[in-house]
């Protein structure tokens, strides 16, 4: 399935490949060229720990974002009272 | 990508082997390094500081908490019997009940040393802590900073000098004689095989996953981490271990958004329950959960039967009410929400320190507070969360030990959700089967004096499958293979299961197992690796099914044709066992009170 979710800046990621150690679902690869942002090579296999972002050091620039897939968008209602009266 | 020639055998020595580094194997690794006279190796199919099922952290854990409840009054007797009635519907091991809930408290002790906090100045508790009602007829349950739990552990276990070994995922176990001497594995980089000696082992590997397919259409979007696919319980099978209750194991979920789904308040089933369940009209299915007045905590005289009394009555109520939820839906009613109109800010704000802590919450609270703007005082959030058979995943399923955690298999110990029969011990039952598991084969590593002869058929054999899947023109995909698996699981073992379907279900199942995999590198190669272990599962869940033959609603284990409970023949932990041929055997163990 062609998800994108996993994002990098550019501007902000060192290439430490930190998020690539720890993903428990190996879902990311360390860029062949050093220092560039790691490739999602796996995007179908995340379990949407957040691991890669709580981890790296750069997180608070947003070096890696987490985009939540299409599928599984979209769970609250927006109901400003209407729905509990 | 090229095919790597490597699979070269790597040999290693090791006096106490722990296969999985999620809670369990961590605790065991610590503990059986505590007098630092062992070797001690800890194998991970991803990485220790963020595997297994509390990976990325969680939030609660339940426990006997004695500063509390002996001021309460309520013994762990007490307790043990809640558990057995309200939660494990009578098939409760209490001897490794007793084990969990009695030991807990120390564990979080040593958490507290390794790192981790659990008190809270604004706490009213003994203690200082946050507690909260889970399983059990009082508050049992800690609330904490569990987040960083997989770093503190990893970081303690290589201070007591454990050697960890990340990416390598565990096949075999090799025994000599009954005794286990030693393990097999694939390096899930590499592809090199891992051949380990070892004097004692712990199997930690955690739950059965990716049975079942998931809803959202994708793969990985499980409860439970997505990498764990029952090796475990995969490599004592095919090692003529017992299993028990593989007949309980969940079903698939149904919700729209599948596992991506914090159930913000869900009222009586977490840690959160500050909300209540609503149709779409706004009408009140289940009323909120209202907190424990610790003000009173020692005022007045505890009367335990009262107490469950009560607790059963509610409880029963709120399975009956939230279990009729999926027949409205065929009705055409819903859908249904969790409505928070009625918490408080205090408890908006512990809901949200609470999910931050547990899981794939910081994702999920990221997710939806930046990017869909949501508002906990406003917001209603679609109730997914009516998933009742999911019970048996908590650890009801698994191997079958002794009171101190010993597989059929000398020297071979099981921890945490490895172990069958403690519905819902998940990770108190990690932390302190793993710590005890530890201490026992530590204890029998120095026993021994020497290595025992290890046969290295298996690793060879293993080599041999591994060779034949990153080899030849054509072969399929893990990922077919997989999906044909939950397919089957789906329509041929699903909600209401019978003798025809269940049979058609094993043969299609050998169709799968004939099937030739084909992996284009390691990583591939490790995934087919994680199917060729979910075979297994699906082998003991369909096997299992077949041979319970009663109905047994607390369970949603439903037989059409055997539509009623049968206590009388079958109020037994069922446990299954592959014998020497290949053939399975069943023995029914009788269930002590």
């Amino acid at each position: 399935m062609p998800f994108r979710h996993i994002y990098f800046k550019k501007d902000f990621c060192s290439g430490c490949n930190m998020c690539v150690d720890v993903c428990m679902c190996d879902a990311l690869a360390p860029n062949p060229t050093k220092g560039e942002p790691p490739i999602e090579q796996y995007p179908d296999e995340c379990w949407f720990c957040g691991c890669c972002v709580t981890f790296c050091p750069r997180a608070d620039k947003g070096a890696i974002e987490i985009v939540t897939p299409f599928p599984m968008r979209g769970a609250f209602a927006k109901t400003k009272g209407q729905v509990a009266k | 990508m090229t095919t790597p020639s490597r699979l070269n055998i790597i040999p290693l020595e090791t006096d106490v082997l722990v296969i999985g580094a999620g809670l369990a194997g961590c605790m065991a690794a610590i503990k059986a390094a505590e007098k630092g006279d062992l070797r001690v190796t800890m194998v991970d199919k991803s990485n220790s500081l963020a595997s297994g099922a509390a990976a990325s952290g969680i939030d609660h854990i339940w426990s006997y908490i004695p500063p509390v409840h002996e001021k309460m009054g309520y013994t762990i007797e007490d307790m043990a019997e809640d558990h057995r009635v309200g939660t494990a519907f009578g098939f409760l091991r209490k001897d490794l009940f007793y084990l969990i809930a009695g030991t807990m408290y120390e564990r979080v002790l040593d958490l507290e040393r390794f790192g981790i906090n659990f008190r809270y100045e604004d706490s009213k508790t003994p203690g200082r802590f946050r507690i909260v009602q889970q399983f059990q007829s009082v508050p049992t349950s800690f609330n904490f900073d569990g987040r960083p739990l997989k770093v503190k552990l990893t970081a303690e276990a290589k201070r007591r000098g454990v050697n960890i070994v990340n990416r390598v995922h565990m096949t075999d176990l090799i025994e000599t004689e009954g005794q286990i001497a030693g393990a097999a594995g694939v390096g899930t980089r590499t592809s090199d095989i891992y051949f380990f000696r070892a004097k004692a082992v712990v199997l930690a590997t955690g739950r059965s996953n990716r049975l079942s397919r998931n809803p959202s259409g994708i793969n990985f979007n499980t409860r439970i981490p997505g990498p764990l696919s029952g090796d475990g319980k995969s490599m004592a099978i095919r090692a003529n271990l017992s299993i028990i209750n593989g007949e309980f194991l969940g079903g698939r979920l149904l919700t729209p958004c599948g596992y991506y789904n914090p159930n913000y308040g869900d009222p009586r089933n977490t840690v959160q329950p500050a909300a209540r369940i609503v149709d779409s009209e706004g009408k009140v299915i289940v009323d909120r959960t209202e907190f424990y007045d610790w003000g009173k905590l020692g005022q007045e005289p505890f009367d335990a039967a009262e107490s469950r009394r009560k607790w059963l009555e509610d409880r029963n109520d709120w399975r009956r009410k939230r279990g009729a939820l999926p027949k409205r839906i065929l009705k055409g009613e819903g859908p249904f929400y969790l409505d928070l109109s009625e918490a408080t800010d205090c408890e908006k704000e512990y809901i949200r320190w609470s999910i931050s802590h547990e899981g794939k919450g910081t994702q999920f609270l990221r997710y939806f507070q930046d990017e869909e703007g949501l508002d906990l005082r406003e917001d209603c959030q679609e109730y997914a969360g009516f998933a009742n058979r999911e019970l048996s995943g908590t650890a009801a399923m698994g191997v079958w030990v002794t009171s101190d955690l010993e597989t059929d298999m000398r020297n071979l110990f099981g921890a945490g959700d490895e172990v069958g029969g403690v519905p819902w011990a998940a990770s108190p039952g990690a932390f302190t089967m793993g710590w005890h598991a530890g201490h026992m084969a530590a204890g029998r590593a120095r026993e021994a004096k020497a290595f025992l002869p290890a046969h290295d058929d298996a690793v060879k054999a293993r080599r041999e499958v591994c060779a034949n899947i990153l080899t030849g023109e054509r072969g399929f995909h893990w990922n077919e293979v997989e999906l044909y698996i939950q397919n089957l699981m789906d329509f041929y073992c699903g909600e209401v299961r019978g003798k025809e379907l269940l049979e058609r279900g094993l043969e299609r199942l050998q169709y799968a197992r004939n099937a030739k995999l084909r992996a284009e590198n390691p990583h591939e190669l490790a995934r087919a690796l994680d199917v060729m272990s979910i075979m297994d599962n699906a082998e003991m869940v369909l096997r299992a099914s077949l041979e319970r033959k009663e109905s047994r609603p607390a369970f949603d284990f439903y037989r059409g044709d055997y539509p009623e409970q049968d206590d009388k023949n079958w109020f037994v932990f069922l446990a299954l066992r592959k014998e020497g041929g290949g053939s399975f055997s069943f023995r029914k163990i009788p269930i002590e009170g």
